[in-house]
């Protein structure tokens, strides 16, 4: 299906005349400009990849080549390009080939010729616009005879012409009142009247505002341009929106009430169109390149099954179940066909927009040429408005797509009323998270002094004007007439790597930059109030303990990314040892639950002192024995073992010498010897002096220490004899 | 209509529910599992109900903990759960303390753990838990908690997050008995020094549950939980809604700088409060043992059939005929302009905010000290200040390195503000409102109170008031489309008031969970009967379809009077549908039969008019070549553009 409806053709019209290079010293000519401009807009064209064609006609050239050319008349106008598809060979063009004249020529001649390039150029094709861009410092003399032909040629036609011109005009009615276009009035830009304008500049701007008012009446003036309002504005160039194709449903209410609607979408996120393909970096070939995904087991060969051999299957919860796509498709959820059903009416305040989801928003009409439903749907439209509800609907787009429930609600403009269709969220995909208040936080309760300085702030940092006498209010930073800075991103690179491969990336353009900034007078009046707040609210970055950073951190920071990576990696080598342990980063004393764990991180990060820690590890290991129960006594052996181990580390052996050696008296006096059993066992005796410098003990008297003593428990010499495993004493309590 | 469906298809769009995908999961994988031991007391006390219909505490417990395996399994099956009881007379646990058993040990949701929950529920399982397991005499609330931790401690996985939630009725446990007392105290402490949050669900007790006997000094509130719930539980929605809201640990998407300017800096968390459930991605399963097999991806060169390195490859694209090419690293390069964080622009007026320019689901942000010491006093002040002043501040966004950055407003929420203002002006109340709406069990079994019928939800809508910014995504000027609107024909004031009394019958009060996703439902509902071997799935119930018959029971006689004044006598608002009807059926009868001779693609080749043939003429021209493209169009156009220009 042809989609003619939004192919144009386009000529531009371009002055290279001898007045078009002058420029102020440090600002760039006019030719420049117009050039950017104009590549801009080649570039968008090329990228977008639509169906338009565009011609290049240049004029004030050395040259004369056009087919009008006869005689002395239309002298000096160059023909560059055909209508034909834009591509690269254009913008090289506009970059490097086109060079600025020596010559001036008349205005209203190359319109001549570029309206005359378009009728036999479109002949036998099918173009919804035809439309002629003209670029201009209007300098050149030019010759009014003709110009109410002209007017009256491009009315018949239906071309419609846009003027670009290196100064902003003085346009009537100022600059306020232009509803939704407030941006392009120039808030960067010099003002009028502009700068070292001739008197026959001002002829030409007369001439230019007269063509346009004629042709699109006042509105003709709003597509009068500046080079610089251009720039900053890519959209301006009118063909290159997107349209909405239709949808067309019934609103039920009920099973007997229906309205015959048609849904356009009128936002979605706008996305790159085109995808990278992989190529091989030698041969820049992708078919290259071959991708194969296997399937293997996970045994320890790994070993690889035909996927002939593989079925599918789901999770549910811990379990695999396996499900086939027949039957999936058979069992599935299956929705009646498209639908736009309403299921109640609520309060419009019931529905925040804090619940809005999905990807678009669609904007509900009546159908087309029908009156009745026309009707129908304004008194639902009017009925909700006044009303202040909503429609909760159903909607299904058709029959292979899953229903969504969403909120309509009324939109009413002095050119159209519709409902406005969003999606709302199911109980599934809500998450409902606590916060603290915020309001009642002692911690947090911002100053009377903090306030004001806050106050302060929101004030100078404004971006609307009030206009106190029409009660209108003028958005200085309008987002949503701001185009997607990503695009022109990436077909400027994609450009300077079409026509310079061998360069570097190219930086963002400037234009581009301030074009996201805040306009100038917002970031000039709030310094005061910035450094106020500035010294008002003490603000302390975190110096981060580096064991606190998180995966998230060190993804967010690349510069941060070599040593967090090397410190975690350290961390892990190290035995008995967890990260997460680290991580907690809480252990302040040594609890009931790891005491083991606690103690190691208390004594490693130095956070109590050994004595301190050991204390209290010790404590614990008492408390344990007191139980008298064998799932204690082993407890208390990972105790023991951890602060033998790090009495090692830190030289501390006397401290657990001493303390080995109370336990024994302790375990006689207490009848433990259960515990002492698996002491012997575990063969954890005195740190000797072939372990720690510091230490007396010998290897022989360690060894001793263990012995049973000669009165020792004969039963349960017995017992460790017979069974000689842990596992059997266990068994035997 | 490729075109419309193209642009318009927005369910089972692969590529866009992988990139959500990967946006929800991103913080799974670096987190860890969350794991949750539910703690049911269940001695005597817990099975007395004071009302003959009323449910006993211990089966509301149960009923709960079934609600969120059953939710568990739905929307995180990777997080670990258990049951454990106390206050019994059997006992089984790894360390054998008395009158404690382990349900079940900590691991995911499955449909076994399920159905064995079911088991306890109404009469027959208290009476099956007094055959099973039966009530003790005594327990020790520190052997209890000692316990649960130990299962803590037994997880081989990662966890991020440890919560034990305690289910009793019993507001004094250790009454005569000081010394256990004192130890359960210090049990508790020890656990929250280790990062195990224990939250008490206090149920309903005869002559009210005192927090300050015993539990105020064991769970310390955490900070950030001051005065949610006080309240006994006496009703399940009640548990329910307090155990959902701490089930869920709140998940930052990301900590981030918010800058006023160069030099004054703060910390804000960005969390998600809505996002979309999928159902979850198929597993492949070896066919003869059913179990799962591992996926591997490998590119390699066909020439020499050596594996590619990353750095083997470049990406490309191709522009009318000319192939540009640059490193993958320059591909995210591109799309780099600022750094991660918000940049403050400006405040504008709240009213300038416009419901109908919606981008996409909007984001909670609240403070961080964590980054930046002080944030949360600098955001408080921003937050009240802006709230009095009644604007929102706009701010450029760069949620991550390389993502271009896009404009936001930040929009301040005040506590409660839904609350209030829907009991300023509460809605009519007439009857049962069940505007298609009323839910009836469903299939966990839980008995849903119909939206409507509520007593005014205070704890609910509390919790989904929270104050902070809410982040809203604005649209640029590409995102808008032009739409070729209707010309407007407005209905006169008898109309409209027609519209407005039927408007009025069929009011109800929107509720953000009371509609269940039918499509999960029915498949989660598949897999409960493929796994427990059932012949038939049970049927969702579709609270997505209208009621029509109770509307048009209410609606009466209005609807005719309404189409009598509205509609032309022989207009038939329906019109059109068979013939539609008529076109899909064709459709896919439709092949076709489009063939292009060589030179006639050349000609579109040279011409670049490629892009005029259809999809399914595309396809048949690559057929005819042996190439092999994708599905989209832009990938067989530059298939067969590369094709004709080697040729």
């Amino acid at each position: 299906m042809a989609r003619s409806w939004d192919k144009a053709a386009v000529v531009l019209c371009m002055d290279v005349g001898l007045a078009m290079s002058n420029s102020f010293p440090g600002e760039e000519s006019p030719f420049e400009l117009a050039k950017k401009v104009m590549t801009m807009f080649v570039q968008r064209q090329v990228f977008a990849e639509n169906k338009d064609e565009v011609a290049l006609v240049l004029f004030g050239t050395d040259g004369t080549k056009n087919a009008l050319a006869a005689g002395d008349q239309y002298q000096n106008i160059t023909v560059h390009r055909h209508l034909m598809r834009p591509d690269f060979d254009l913008l090289e063009d506009i970059e490097s080939k086109i060079q600025p004249g020596s010559q001036q020529a008349d205005l209203l001649d190359a319109l001549i010729v570029c309206m005359d390039l378009i009728q036999e150029e479109t002949l036998g094709k099918k173009f919804e616009k035809r439309h002629i861009e003209v670029f201009t410092d209007l300098s050149s003399p030019f010759s009014r005879d003709q110009l109410d032909i002209i007017i009256h040629n491009l009315k018949k036609s239906g071309i419609s012409l846009q003027f670009f011109l290196p100064f902003p005009i003085g346009k009537q009615g100022g600059t306020g009142d232009r509803g939704d276009g407030s941006l392009l009035s120039d808030h960067h830009g010099p003002s009028f009247p502009p700068k070292g304008i001739t008197e026959q500049q001002k002829e030409g701007i007369q001439m230019v505002k007269k063509v346009m008012m004629s042709l699109e009446g006042e509105d003709g003036l709003e597509e009068i341009y500046s080079f610089s309002e251009a720039l900053r504005q890519l959209c301006v160039f009118k063909k290159t929106e997107r349209r909405s194709m239709p949808w067309s449903c019934q609103l039920t209410i009920g099973s007997n009430l229906s309205i015959k609607i048609v849904a356009y979408k009128s936002i979605t996120q706008e996305k790159v169109k085109k995808c990278w393909t992989v190529v091989d970096a030698r041969t820049l070939k992708k078919e290259a390149i071959q991708k194969e995904t296997v399937y293997c087991l996970n045994d320890d060969d790994e070993t690889e099954v035909s996927k002939e051999d593989t079925i599918q299957g789901f999770r549910y919860g811990s379990d695999i179940i396996p499900f086939s796509k027949v039957d999936e498709e058979q069992m599935k959820y299956k929705s009646e066909g498209k639908c736009f059903s309403v299921l109640g009416f609520c309060r419009s305040s019931q529905v925040h927009m804090k619940y809005f989801m999905g990807n678009q928003v669609l904007k509900v009409f009546a159908a087309k040429d029908d009156e009745a439903a026309a009707v129908a749907l304004s008194s639902l439209i009017h009925a909700l408005d006044e009303l202040d509800m909503v429609a909760v609907v159903r909607y299904v787009y058709n029959e292979k797509t899953n229903p969504q429930v969403g909120v309509a609600f009324p939109l009413i403009k002095d050119a159209y009323e519709c409902l406005v269709y969003i999606q709302l969220p199911f109980m599934e995909d809500l998450r409902q998270y606590m916060f603290p208040s915020l309001k009642n936080n002692r911690k947090c309760t911002p100053t009377e002094a903090q306030l004001s300085a806050v106050d302060a702030l929101i004030d100078s940092m404004s971006l609307v004007q009030k206009d106190e006498e029409e009660g209108t209010i003028e958005d200085l930073f309008p987002t949503s007439k701001i185009p997607n800075p990503q695009f022109q991103r990436l077909f400027q690179c994609l450009l300077h790597r079409a026509l310079h491969p061998q360069e570097p990336l190219p930086p963002i353009q400037q234009h581009i930059l301030s074009m996201l900034d805040p306009p100038t007078e917002v970031t000039a009046k709030c310094q005061v109030p910035l450094s106020k707040i500035k010294t008002l609210f003490p603000l302390t970055e975190v110096i981060k303990k580096k064991n606190q950073v998180t995966g998230q951190d060190i993804f967010q920071d690349n510069h941060e990314e070599g040593p967090t990576c090397k410190k975690l990696k350290t961390e892990e080598e190290e035995a008995h040892f967890s990260v997460s342990s680290l991580a907690e980063g809480s252990v302040t004393c040594v609890g009931s639950v790891n005491p083991a764990e606690n103690f190691r991180v208390l004594v490693r990060q130095k956070k109590a002192t050994f004595e301190e820690a050991s204390h209290q590890l010790i404590n614990h290991i008492e408390q344990f024995l007191d139980t008298n129960e064998t799932l204690y006594f082993m407890k208390s052996m990972d105790c023991i073992k951890a602060f033998r181990e790090e009495a090692i580390q830190f030289s501390e052996e006397q401290r657990f010498n001493n303390f080995l050696k109370a336990l024994r008296e302790k375990v006689e006096v207490k009848q433990l010897n259960h515990f002492w059993e698996i002491v012997v066992h575990d063969g954890v005796t005195l740190i000797t002096k072939d372990e720690a410098p510091g230490s007396s003990v010998t290897t022989e008297e360690a060894k001793k220490f263990l012995a049973p003593k000669e009165n020792a428990n004969a039963d349960s010499a017995a017992a460790f004899e017979e069974g000689g495993d842990v596992d059997d004493l266990l068994e035997l309590i | 209509m490729s075109g419309w469906e193209s642009y318009y298809k927005n369910e089972g769009d692969e590529e866009e529910e992988q990139e959500e995908g990967l946006e929800a999961g991103g913080d799974y994988s670096y987190s860890g599992r969350d794991s949750l031991i539910f703690l049911v007391d269940a001695s005597r006390a817990m099975f007395e109900s004071q009302d003959e219909d009323e449910l006993t505490p211990f089966d509301m417990s149960i009923q709960c903990i079934r609600s969120v395996y059953t939710n568990k399994i739905i929307s995180s099956n990777r997080d670990l759960l258990a049951v454990v009881f106390y206050g019994t007379k059997k006992d089984k646990n790894s360390v054998n303390f008395k009158n404690i058993y382990v349900l079940q040990e900590l691991d995911n949701p499955g449909v076994k753990r399920v159905q064995e929950l079911d088991k306890f529920k109404g009469q027959e399982g208290k009476k099956y838990f007094e055959d099973q397991i039966g009530h003790g005499s005594d327990y020790s609330l520190s052997e209890v908690l000692w316990v649960c931790a130990n299962l803590f401690s037994d997880v081989q996985f990662k966890m991020s997050h440890k919560r034990i939630m305690l289910f009793t009725n019993e507001d004094d446990p250790h009454g005569d008995d000081s010394a256990k007392a004192s130890r359960a105290r210090t049990k508790a402490g020890d656990l929250r020094d280790t990062g195990i949050f224990l939250d008490l669900m206090h149920l309903k007790k005869r002559g009210g549950f005192d927090t300050s006997l015993f539990y105020r000094d064991v769970i310390i509130a955490e900070n950030e939980d001051i005065g949610i719930h006080f309240e006994e539980s006496s009703k399940l929605e009640d548990l329910l809604r307090k155990v959902r809201a701490k089930e869920t640990r709140k998940r930052v998407l990301s900590r981030l700088k918010l800058k006023l300017n160069k030099d004054v800096t703060l910390t804000v968390g960005i969390y998600n409060m809505v996002q979309k459930a999928y159902r979850p991605p198929p597993v492949r399963l070896y066919r003869e043992t059913n179990e799962p097999v591992k996926t591997k991806t490998r590119t390699f060169n066909v020439n020499t059939g050596s594996l590619l390195l990353p750095s083997d490859t470049k990406r490309s694209q191709t522009y009318s005929h000319r192939q540009i090419v640059l490193e993958k690293e320059e591909t995210e390069e591109l799309k780099r302009f600022d750094e991660p964080g918000f940049i403050l622009i400006g405040f504008k007026p709240l009213m300038m905010l416009k419901k109908h320019h919606y981008l996409r689901h909007s984001l909670f942000v609240y403070p961080e000290e964590s980054l930046i010491n002080g944030s949360s006093t600098l955001f408080s002040a921003l937050l009240t200040k802006c709230l009095e002043k009644e604007v929102m501040a706009v701010c450029r966004y760069t949620p991550r390195r390389n993502s271009p950055p896009c404009f936001v407003a930040l929009v301040p929420q005040e506590e409660e503000l839904d609350d209030q203002k829907i009991q300023v002006a509460p809605p009519a109340r007439q009857g049962p409102l069940s505007v298609g709406l009323s839910r009836q069990e469903h299939w966990s079994g839980l008995p849903c109170p119909p939206p409507g019928d509520l007593p005014d939800p205070g704890d609910l809508t509390h919790i989904s008031c929270i104050s902070g910014f809410q982040l809203v995504f604005l649209p640029y000027a590409d995102d808008k489309r032009k739409v070729p609107f209707t010309e407007k024909v407005m209905a006169n004031p008898e109309q409209v008031d027609k519209m407005k009394a039927i408007v009025q019958k069929l009011r109800f009060k929107y509720r953000s969970d009371s509609f269940e996703n039918p499509v999960l439902q029915q498949h989660f509902r598949n897999m409960e009967a493929l796994a427990l071997d059932l012949m038939e799935p049970e049927q969702a119930v579709d609270l997505t379809l209208p009621k029509t018959e109770v509307m048009d029971k209410r609606l009466g006689s209005l609807v005719d009077e309404f189409k009598e004044l509205v509609y032309p006598p022989d207009y038939n608002p329906e019109g059109k549908v068979t013939k539609r009807k008529k076109d899909d059926e064709s459709y896919g009868s439709k092949r076709p039969k489009v063939e292009l001779s060589e030179e006639e693609l050349k000609a579109h080749v040279s011409k670049g008019t490629l892009g005029k043939l259809t999809v399914p003429a595309l396809k048949e021209a690559c057929r005819m070549y042996g190439l092999k493209g994708g599905l989209k169009k832009q990938e067989l156009l530059d298939v067969l553009t590369e094709h004709f220009q080697k040729a």
